[in-house]
């Protein structure tokens, strides 16, 4: 058996030391860096990519599953409204409770839309916005949400006096087709 | 006697080593950093459109509103169906299957089909009508479909720059009647 080299010094544990790795003890030992470096430059660069300086401007409710969806748009700070098949829930704040007399008929939820017109009354005041297109919501709703409900909630914003409804969805690369 | 060249130096090299441990130390910065302010979860939106039904009944139409609401087209999704209805009629696109998503088998639909008919649909506007711009496209459903196929069927209208999609949902008799209507009485 050969001894062993300057650049390969082997691991001695306990008192079980060899002649050889006493007549070493005295080497410096160096950690080799360079394929932490190597791991390190992947990760950096990873994380650069998924870098994002805006940061989450909205928070997802762990009730709800977002769509994913291939749209581009990117969302802005509006008011949010939480659609799952138990609660609408507005700005943090539960509304109404979903049953199946709300899924049984198709108008505007009277408790929503007044709730709505409260919030919209209030921003008007406060920032004093009077464009009816800066009236924007984002409504984040479960996948398995029905789409009476779904419809049930626009039409309430819409009466509330809120034109545009954003449906908020989980961004998805552009698909495998063309 | 000299001794014969061999080519070779015999000075002893000694390899520069570089020192890491800065680029280590700034490296276990940045990536700390990165992972908090990394999103791996990127949120869009769709911008739906208001229609019949959900419109807060402002503005007036102009002739070209008009002429491209005439144009505009639908996206029935029923329980058992997908129709495509356009100015050139109505026609079933794909019949509805089970498919798993999440571990739950759920309802879709043929998404290919129905972007190979929306490709058609454009081609006939590009030729028949090419002054009038069409972007606007309702989706019209029963009170079930879920709210992912609905999302999906805005993806593939948006590929095919109907991207301007709304919303209405009728009960199912309503439906079949209009579908039934527009395809002369014979279900496809």
């Amino acid at each position: 058996m050969s001894a062993p080299t300057k650049r390969h010094v082997p691991l001695t544990l306990g008192h079980k030391k060899n002649k050889a790795s006493i007549r070493g003890k005295d080497k410096k030992v160096t950690l080799n860096l360079t394929s932490m470096i190597d791991m390190f430059t992947i990760l950096v660069v990873f994380l650069l990519k998924s870098y994002s300086a805006e940061g989450q401007i909205v928070t997802l409710s762990d009730a709800l599953t977002l769509p994913e969806s291939r749209s581009e748009q990117k969302i802005e700070l509006n008011l949010e409204i939480i659609v799952t098949n138990d609660a609408i829930i507005v700005d943090g704040e539960p509304i109404v409770y979903v049953d199946e007399s709300l899924l049984s008929e198709g108008n505007p939820i009277p408790v929503l839309v007044e709730r709505l017109s409260d919030h919209l009354e209030y921003t008007r005041l406060m920032r004093g916005i009077t464009d009816e297109t800066e009236m924007k919501v984002n409504i984040q709703g479960d996948v398995a949400t029905r789409a009476i409900l779904l419809q049930r909630v626009m039409s309430s914003c819409a009466q509330a006096g809120y034109a545009t409804q954003n449906l908020a969805v989980i961004k998805v690369e552009g698909g495998d087709e063309e | 006697m000299a001794k014969a060249a061999t080519g070779r130096s015999h000075r002893i090299r000694h390899a520069s080593e570089l020192d890491l441990l800065p680029i280590m130390n700034l490296f276990c910065v940045i990536i700390p950093f990165l992972l908090l302010s990394a999103s791996f979860l990127e949120i869009a939106i769709i911008e739906m459109s208001p229609t019949e039904g959900i419109s807060t009944g402002a503005g007036t139409t102009s002739l070209a509103q008009s002429e491209e609401q005439q144009l505009q087209p639908k996206i029935i999704l029923t329980n058992e169906e997908m129709f495509l209805g356009t100015v050139f009629g109505t026609r079933s696109i794909s019949r509805v299957f089970l498919e798993e998503r999440n571990g739950d088998m759920v309802s879709s639909y043929d998404y290919e089909a129905l972007s190979d008919a929306l490709e058609d649909f454009r081609g006939e506007l590009d030729t028949s009508f090419p002054t009038i711009p069409v972007h606007k496209i309702t989706i019209l459903t029963v009170d079930d479909v879920r709210y992912d196929n609905i999302v999906m069927t805005i993806d593939v209208c948006a590929d095919h720059d109907f991207n301007q999609p709304g919303l209405q949902v009728a009960a199912y008799s309503v439906l079949q009647r209009q579908i039934l209507a527009e395809t002369g009485g014979v279900s496809p």
